[in-house]
């Protein structure tokens, strides 16, 4: 049997080399890595807007990269609707809680759509993704999930674009401009609704947290939309 | 293979098929039944635990004559959670895709029985030499299975292979559809059993 003294020697030498190591490959890694995140963010909001409109390819990172700068500029605005300030250059979104980003794609100054971020509880865990919304601020253009742990072939399905384009073109406010939303419903939407989509069988949960926190978003961002809503109609 | 003695070739070749690790010891289950939905995810998996393990066996050979006996299974865990960690890192950094789809699996690796179980029985008692090829011989054997297993539950399941469709859009106008279960963890399971099953068959393994 090794001495006290030995055994502890040992395990430090083995915890600061090793240490070391990981510090190494954290730091030299790390400005990969975050590009990647931030590069699945804008993959993510420009992908919701339609960007670019043949879906197929598969895009690099700089493609992304010079299509986010080209076509999107993002605001942030405050629960009343208040424009505060241009997102900065590089910031993808404000830290804090009262401030909601608003992603807007523009063509030669024309705004052609906004995304905004939506996330909240699904059955297993929470869900992220983003809204898209026609420049009437009430027609959903697209609408994307990057990230959930859903039940893979059934919640999980809620990613897939079978899905995801069920919302194309639904409305999330009436015809006065009150806030309706947008329901998942159990089975089969009816056709001549504009606020509900196909749900998923099987994971009717998954689609109740949805239509909830979809609703829960789509309200706090509300007074920016409805004075949008106001000066088209 | 010459160039490498017939003993050798032994610790290489065995965790393959007759002494395989999840086909005759049950371990590694949980991560073969969680990431093998899709082939590449497997593919990316196998290619990690082949860098943890033999490396680890490595590593804690070199070690083993200086490790103090009280306290192995500290280092030999903290050798296998840095390589982890380091994996898991390059993975974020370049395959950001696949690191996502593999998610906590990745981190899952030092609870691998299979890592710890072949510092503790080969690489303390062995030279690093024959510790590395014992370290990537049994990640290829659980490779192996978990590619055969990622094979049919992403052909049956989702129709494709590496992401690419392989059943014809024929097939499913006249009325086929994929296994849906085969996408879930009993899916996982029937298949697995069924391969261990034909792997105990042929390396006549008999449980005492």
């Amino acid at each position: 049997m090794r001495s006290n003294t030995y055994t502890l020697l040992f395990m430090s030498t083995i915890t600061i080399v090793l240490g070391f190591l990981l510090s190494i490959t954290a730091t030299t890694l790390k400005d990969r890595q975050e590009r990647n995140v931030e590069n699945d963010i804008k993959k993510n909001i420009l992908k919701c807007l339609n960007i670019p409109e043949e879906r197929d390819q598969k895009l690099s990172a700089d493609v992304i990269q010079n299509l986010f700068t080209e076509n999107i500029t993002g605001i942030v605005v405050d629960y009343s609707g208040n424009t505060l300030r241009e997102l900065e250059r590089g910031e993808l979104a404000p830290k804090r809680k009262d401030q909601l980003p608003i992603y807007t794609y523009k063509v030669n100054a024309t705004i052609k759509g906004y995304a905004i971020p939506i996330s909240g509880k699904g059955l297993w865990s929470t869900i992220y993704g983003y809204l898209a919304l026609e420049p009437d601020g009430n027609s959903v253009k697209g609408i994307t999930f990057y990230k959930h742990g859903e039940t893979p072939g059934l919640g999980g399905e809620i990613e897939k674009e079978w899905f995801t384009s069920n919302f194309v073109g639904k409305r999330i406010a009436d015809m006065k401009g009150n806030l309706i939303g947008i329901e998942v419903v159990k089975g089969k939407a009816d056709p001549g609704d504009p606020h509900q989509v196909d749900g998923i069988s099987g994971s009717t949960l998954t689609c109740k947290g949805l239509t909830r926190f979809l609703k829960e978003d789509l309200e706090r961002y509300d007074p920016f939309f409805n004075s949008i809503r106001g000066v088209t109609e | 293979m010459s160039l490498i003695s017939k003993k050798t070739q032994h610790i290489l070749k065995d965790p393959l098929i007759s002494n395989n690790p999840i086909g005759t010891q049950i371990l590694g289950i949980c991560s073969a039944l969680a990431i093998t939905v899709k082939m590449d995810t497997a593919i990316v998996m196998t290619l990690a635990v082949i860098f943890v393990l033999s490396l680890s066996n490595t590593i804690i050979s070199f070690l083993r004559k200086f490790i103090p006996t009280r306290v192995r299974i500290i280092v030999m865990l903290t050798v296998i959670a840095s390589l982890v960690i380091i994996t898991d890192q390059v993975l974020q950094a370049y395959m950001y895709d696949i690191s996502r789809q593999l998610s906590v699996f990745v981190g899952l690796i030092i609870t691998n029985c299979i890592v710890l179980g072949r510092a503790e029985a080969f690489a303390m008692q062995n030279s690093p030499g024959k510790a590395f090829l014992d370290g990537v011989g049994n990640a290829l054997g659980y490779g192996i299975i978990l590619i055969v297993v990622s094979f049919f539950r992403e052909l049956l399941g989702s129709g494709s292979i590496l992401g690419f469709q392989i059943i014809p859009d024929a097939a499913y106008a006249a009325g086929y559809s994929n296994i849906g279960l085969l996408v879930l963890s009993p899916g996982a399971f029937i298949i697995l059993g069924l391969i261990v099953w034909i792997q105990r068959t042929i390396s006549k393994v008999e449980e005492v």
